[in-house]
């Protein structure tokens, strides 16, 4: 794992400073604030005088004291600040549409393998691939076309289409987790919470759009595997139920990879979905990072490729230990 | 070696599992409808320069941009309309037709797919399928490098790359293809690690052929299936990462024909002119689901276990 | 020897499957009768239709298989013309299957307890009444005294219809039947068995769990679907011998379905010889070895070697399986047949009763 993290930072690193495009490094440790005579001092501290290699070894041990530099264009503010007050938002987005994927998704492929070739099977082969083939952005854009412009020109009460909080809100409730919904909840304000909630579900439908798709196929190929079996046939021949079979010996067993699935694609929305965020100007790392490569924030970039990377590499582990839970075969 | 007998038989025993895919697949309505739809939009790429004329591209209108023009549909009292020759689809920020556009845009969305997807399935399969051939410290090289951009999350890789390189069609090739390429070696790592304890491939060495071609005559040749599955599935992927980039303002110039940058143009007019966004994002979808239908349809029928 | 009464009857029962090189006439008018408390056994070669037929009586066929005609008569009912849950009824009480490869067959991720307990909880009502019945006599029901209860509650329907037992007292009676329907298959152990998942036990184990999976359910008939197949020679033995005992506990008639003659030897009172979807012949166990009269039993008597005669090659039967999809005309051994005739090529021979208790299918007799 390890490995992985340095090989990934070393790709970015040697990217965001060893290119002749690359912007100067140097005015990621400073601030409006600096005084020109520490200039210096910053540069030898850092080790901008030395060569490209020696000075990953200078960024290396910044990383190790927390220090990662500044964001010239969120004010000044230092990386950290800029990365971690975010982050919030983009695990409440992940969240809401992991939940919604799973609820949708699991369904729609359960049916899909148990009336395999039917009917229902064409359908909710259609809407599977349908979310997968559809652009992050142009969904996003359509759900806000209807939800919040069309509604309203119809008089019907309209979904906003952006942020993750209405401005009369901001900052009434106490930040103790940073995520309005839970923050919402955990301070017993009502109106705080729906509104966050109303924010939440049109990007959160978007995202969730496009991977049930995926994972209510993978559900779908894991189950009719499943069914082929011996001893589903031997479960049927006990005189159970077909919808016994089917949840309490066929489901354990399909639902393996199916939740390794999960697990990684949680992860990956922890990155933070870039082009929904985006399209819905959600205060996540997602856009934060969009935003940080068009400025070349070189800073910022490595921050969160780092421990996006560090995530996902953390996620295939917890997956790998959950399969031995899951399935009392394997063991370690 | 192999005797011309051999090989004949081995050639008819791929044609008459060729006849029972082709037949397998005939059996699912979506998948047939798929391939039409795929095909019909390959032959439109392939014909599109003759169809509309590509100088259009470069005649800009800004009197009658982000307009409509059709009969039928009526957009809502922020559309502007305009008069004069009927755009169907409306025009872009331009002034150009958007159906024209978006014809004209197929040819290098499609090239683009199909680059990509064979460079990155090429280089992924080979260097996996010789890495999990040797196996030892090679393998363990390959699979650790593939971790690492595994590790990278979404397309931060290639807009980072994009970013430093500059904005050529060429440097965004290379950028989506550093992203695509993984998935293919661990398919191929999968195929060869078990293909490789079998039992012909025993015989095989003991017959005297060298590893090369028990790896690429042999191993890949049974392989193949997943990988085609993936590269089909992968097509339309390609195409929603390469316009997504194009999307976020990648593109190397900013009236380019192209889906995804024909869509960005539309962010700023998304109320008053939604079919900018609109066409060519359902452009994109009908493309893409219909790579993804025949993908998920070979994938049913290429599974080993079903074909008897 | 008494003849005792017919408990399943299979009249002239057609089956195909869809696939896609063409149909394949698995089964062409297949014959048989099965007494109650008797052991039969169904022997032929892999692919002749012994397991169809079974799992046609069962309702177990792949979703490509279609019943062209005949009958299957159960207790005088026409399974045939049952519907899916009436079906799904008769494996819960009256039919159960314990098939070939315990490994395949056990549910991977769930234990034994779970695996077997769902099996009894299937009749809430019968453990109900075992549940009075343990705590008006006072001491732990055995398999036997569960098991005679079933014959009882055919007439003692509506005695005792309000129960004061909980749903705790089901589940403690379902858990108390398990172990003691491992102690009758002769598991050491059952509260740890009940506790291991499949893969942890051993295939003799596997097995004999199984069967008690069969027996939970108090069956009428009890099918077994090569069961020794899977297992080596030596466990092969045990499990056989213990059907033997068993035989005297249960009051089921049993379907023995196997490619082993020596097998059928061992366990069978009648034996119904079976080749490709027909049935040549069916007699007693002790007829069919001392007298055969198909060609094709009298051949596969003399294909198995005799230990004790020394010989210097094997005898086979002289060609190969018939295609199902293109079968032979009339009988379908004809091909293979020392005696073929002129008839035989152009009609079906029909199984017809020669001797006494002895059925042929075969011009040699008719």
């Amino acid at each position: 794992m390890v490995f992985v993290l340095l090989g990934v930072s070393i790709i970015v690193f040697t990217l965001s400073r060893g290119f002749p495009s690359a912007i100067n490094p140097l005015g990621q440790y400073i601030t409006p604030k600096t005084r020109p005579e520490d200039i210096e001092q910053i540069k030898k501290i850092h080790g901008f005088d030395q060569p490209l290699p020696i000075q990953y070894f200078y960024w290396l041990r910044d990383v190790f004291r927390g220090d990662w530099g500044y964001s010239f264009w969120a004010q000044g503010l230092p990386t950290n600040e800029v990365f971690f007050s975010r982050f919030p938002y983009t695990v409440e987005l992940a969240i809401a549409s992991v939940i919604l994927t799973v609820v949708i998704g699991l369904p729609l492929g359960i049916i899909s393998a148990i009336r395999n070739n039917k009917i229902p099977d064409h359908i909710s082969r259609i809407i599977a691939l349908t979310g997968y083939s559809t652009p992050a952005y142009w969904f996003g854009f359509i759900l806000q076309l209807v939800f919040f412009y069309y509604f309203f020109l119809w008089g019907l009460p309209h979904l906003p289409s952006s942020l993750a909080l209405s401005q009369a809100f901001e900052g009434t409730v106490p930040q103790v987790t940073g995520i309005p919904v839970l923050d919402g909840l955990l301070a017993g304000n009502l109106g705080y919470t729906m509104d966050a909630l109303a924010h939440l579900i049109l990007p959160a439908v978007s995202l969730a759009f496009i991977s049930l798709g995926y994972l209510a196929r993978i559900i779908r190929a894991s189950m009719l595997e499943v069914l082929r079996q011996d001893y589903i046939t031997m479960a049927r021949s006990k005189g159970l139920k077909e919808r016994v079979v089917i949840y309490r010996h066929a489901l354990k067993n399909a639902l393996i990879p199916a939740v390794t699935l999960t697990g990684l694609f949680f992860a990956g929305l922890l990155g933070g979905a870039m082009i929904t965020e985006y399209v819905f100007a959600w205060p996540g790392v997602g856009r934060a990072s969009l935003l940080a490569i068009n400025q070349q924030d070189t800073n910022f970039i490595m921050l969160y490729t780092l421990v996006t990377a560090a995530i996902i590499v953390m996620a295939n582990l917890v997956v790998d230990v959950a399969y031995v839970f899951l399935d009392p075969r394997i063991k370690y | 070696m192999t005797s011309k007998r051999v090989r004949t038989s081995e050639l008819q025993a791929t044609i008459a599992d060729l006849k029972f895919t082709l037949y397998m697949l005939s059996k699912n309505p979506l998948v047939v409808i798929g391939s039409a739809i795929s095909i019909f939009f390959v032959v439109l790429a392939l014909v599109a320069n003759l169809i509309v004329d590509p100088a259009v591209a470069n005649q800009f209108d800004f009197q009658r941009s982000y307009a409509w023009n059709n009969p039928v549909i009526n957009w809502g009292p922020l559309a502007k309309t305009v008069g004069g020759t009927t755009h169907p689809l409306g025009t872009d920020g331009y002034g150009r037709d958007l159906l024209q556009m978006m014809i004209l845009s197929l040819p290098l969305d499609l090239r683009m797919a199909f680059v990509i997807v064979t460079a990155s399935a090429t280089f992924g399969i080979v260097i996996g399928a010789i890495a999990a051939y040797a196996g030892g410290i090679l393998d363990e090289a390959v699979l650790r490098i593939t971790d690492i951009f595994f590790a990278f999350p979404g397309l931060v890789l290639a807009l980072v790359f994009a970013a430093l390189f500059g904005k050529t069609i060429d440097t965004l090739t290379i950028a989506v293809l550093l992203v695509w390429w993984p998935p293919y070696v661990r398919l191929i790592r999968g195929q060869v690690l078990a293909e490789k304890e079998k039992a012909y491939v025993e015989a095989l060495r003991a017959m005297g052929a060298g590893h090369l071609r028990i790896l690429f005559r042999h191993i890949l040749v049974n392989s193949i299936y997943p990988l085609l599955v993936q590269a089909t599935l992968d097509i339309g992927g390609v195409i929603l990462t390469f316009s997504a980039l194009m999307f976020l303002g990648f593109s190397p110039t900013p009236a380019l024909p192209e889906l995804g940058n024909l869509a960005s143009e539309g962010i700023t007019h998304v109320f008053d002119a939604p079919w900018l966004i609109l066409f060519p994002g359902l452009t994109i979808i009908l493309i893409s689901l219909a790579f993804n239908l025949v993908g998920d349809g070979l994938r049913d029928v290429l599974d080993p276990r079903l074909r008897r | 020897m008494t003849k005792n009464r017919t408990i399943l009857a299979v009249h002239d029962l057609r089956v195909n499957f869809h696939t896609y090189r063409g149909e394949v006439k698995a089964l062409n008018g297949v014959n048989l009768k099965l007494y109650e408390r008797e052991v039969l056994s169904l022997v032929g070669e892999s692919g002749c239709g012994k397991s169809v037929t079974a799992l046609t009586t069962l309702g177990l066929l792949p979703e490509n298989a279609y019943v062209i005609g005949g009958e299957i008569n159960f207790k005088g009912e026409n399974l045939l013309k049952k519907s899916k849950d009436e079906i799904r009824d008769l494996r819960v009480n009256e039919i159960a299957t314990v098939f070939q490869d315990p490994m395949t067959f056990l549910n991977p991720v769930l234990t034994m307890k779970d695996q077997l307990e769902e099996v009894f909880m299937l009749d809430e009502n019968a453990l109900k009444k075992a549940a009075a019945i343990q705590r008006s006599q006072g001491k732990p029901l055995t398999y036997s005294e569960f098991l005679s209860e079933k014959t009882k509650q055919e007439s003692e329907r509506k005695v005792k219809s309000d129960l004061k037992v909980s749903s705790g007292d089901v589940k403690k009676m379902a858990k108390h039947l398990c172990i003691e329907v491992l102690r009758v298959v002769k598991l050491p152990d059952p509260e740890r068995i009940l506790k291991e998942y499949p893969f942890e036990l051993s295939g003799g184990m596997r097995q004999r769990c199984m069967i008690a999976m069969a027996l939970a359910r108090r069956p009428s008939i009890f099918v077994a679907d090569e069961i020794t197949t899977a297992l080596d020679v030596t466990v092969q033995a045990q499990i056989l011998h213990l059907l033997r005992e068993l035989r005297d506990t249960i009051d089921a008639s049993t379907i023995m379905i196997t490619h082993d003659l020596a097998v059928a030897a061992e366990i069978a009172d009648r034996i119904a010889v079976m080749y490709a979807g027909e049935v040549a012949e069916v007699s007693s166990t002790r007829e069919i070895f001392r007298a055969p009269l198909h060609p094709y039993t009298e051949l596969l008597m003399r294909a198995v070697p005799n230990v004790k005669k020394p010989t210097e090659s094997l005898e086979t039967i002289p060609g190969t399986v018939p295609d199902m999809i293109d079968p032979p005309s009339g009988c379908r051994f004809h091909p293979r047949c020392p005696f073929a005739m002129g008839i035989c090529v152009k009609v079906s021979p029909r199984l017809e009763e020669v001797i006494k208790d002895h059925q042929v299918a075969c011009y040699l007799y008719s």
